[in-house]
């Protein structure tokens, strides 16, 4: 028998245990098991090692879903707890942005006139206006980062 | 199943703490499991259960239901012990993950030796116990995902965050190795 035909047999082994074969190529497959104690061995082989792998234990430590449940419910009481902040937190941003809004002429006429009364360049004065508007959103950004960061310091001190 | 995913996707989007006890009772085992040989180790196999599970809790409206919920849960898992191992050892992405390209994933410690046979012996030294020593971890993942866990090849990928192709390459050298492992050859 050649060598081609062994190879072929040994690719189709490993493939029918990843992604399965064709009816023709399973027919052929056992066909050449049968005439072939090499090929056959590999099979068998195979089969051993995926049964062992299947079958193979391992020992839970003890009490690890419980304990599991009693942190996740600890962080879900963390959470809910916060939720009322975080609502606040964007309900703030949501009023600061509508008066923002609601006063953006105003506060323009304000600048304009101190750029008039300080001779500053209408550049700087519109970075004065856009930073204005982008305060609220920057304070909003800065509270969830170091909120975010405080609670991944808290995790990596009570868990690893 | 559809149902159930999607009905499993509400509880967590919800974060039902019934629901959230019932899937750390049903996936305790697997995930343990997949951790343990992901980590080699059996404390921090224990630490990414716990905080895989929180991650859950956190990120449960990420789940849309559209796939395995064991998919997603690994995936989880997965991401928090390669960000962990980044941020020990400031190894890229791609050499954590491609063993073709560079070292094979390894996530036991430096000074532990042959850890996962530390770990699966200390209950009997059996020989997939120490055929599965000999693997390379990238191999060994793919071999639990597909022939423990029964995940698709689809699903590997999404675990993986990896193409098709290389999930397969991955299950071919894997069977190979495992073979050749326990007939007692190199891995």
């Amino acid at each position: 028998m050649n060598h081609e035909l062994h190879a072929r047999a040994e690719k189709l082994i490993a493939q029918d245990r990843v992604e399965g074969i064709s009816s023709s190529e399973r027919d052929w497959l056992a066909t050449h098991l049968r005439e072939c104690p090499a090929c056959a061995q590999v099979a068998q082989q195979t089969n051993a090692a995926l049964r062992a792998l299947r079958a193979m234990p391992i020992p839970l430590p003890r009490g690890l879903a419980e304990r599991t449940q009693f942190r996740v419910q600890l962080r879900a009481q963390e959470l809910r707890e916060q939720e009322p902040k975080r609502r606040f937190l964007w309900v703030m941003c949501g009023v600061s942005w509508a008066l923002g809004i609601a006063t953006a002429p105003y506060v323009w006429q304000i600048i304009e006139w101190i750029g008039q009364r300080t001779g500053a360049p209408r550049l700087a004065l519109e970075f004065g206006f856009g930073l204005w508007w982008a305060i609220p959103a920057l304070f909003a950004a800065a509270i969830v980062v170091l909120e975010n960061v405080r609670q991944a310091n808290e995790r990596d001190s009570s868990g690893r | 199943m559809a149902d159930d995913t999607q009905a499993l996707a509400q509880g967590l989007k919800r974060r039902d703490p019934d629901l959230l006890d019932h899937l750390i009772e049903q996936y305790q085992y697997r995930l343990f499991r997949y951790l343990l040989y992901l980590t080699s180790s059996r404390e921090r196999a224990e630490d990414f259960f716990q905080e895989t599970w929180i991650r859950v809790l956190e990120r449960g409206h990420q789940y849309d239901g559209k796939n395995k919920f064991e998919a997603w849960l690994f995936r989880i898992a997965r991401n928090l012990v390669i960000d962990w191992q980044r941020q020990r050892k400031m190894l890229s992405l791609d050499s954590l993950t491609d063993p073709e390209e560079g070292a094979p994933m390894e996530f036991a410690a430096e000074n532990q030796p042959s850890p996962l046979h530390l770990v699966l012996t200390a209950e009997a030294q059996s020989g997939v116990h120490a055929s599965l020593d000999r693997i390379p971890a990238v191999y060994r993942e793919v071999l639990v995902l597909r022939f423990q866990e029964e995940l698709g090849l689809e699903e590997i990928a999404g675990v993986l965050a990896a193409p098709l192709s290389t999930v397969k390459s991955r299950l071919y050298r894997g069977l190979e190795s495992l073979r050749g492992a326990m007939q007692g050859g190199a891995a």
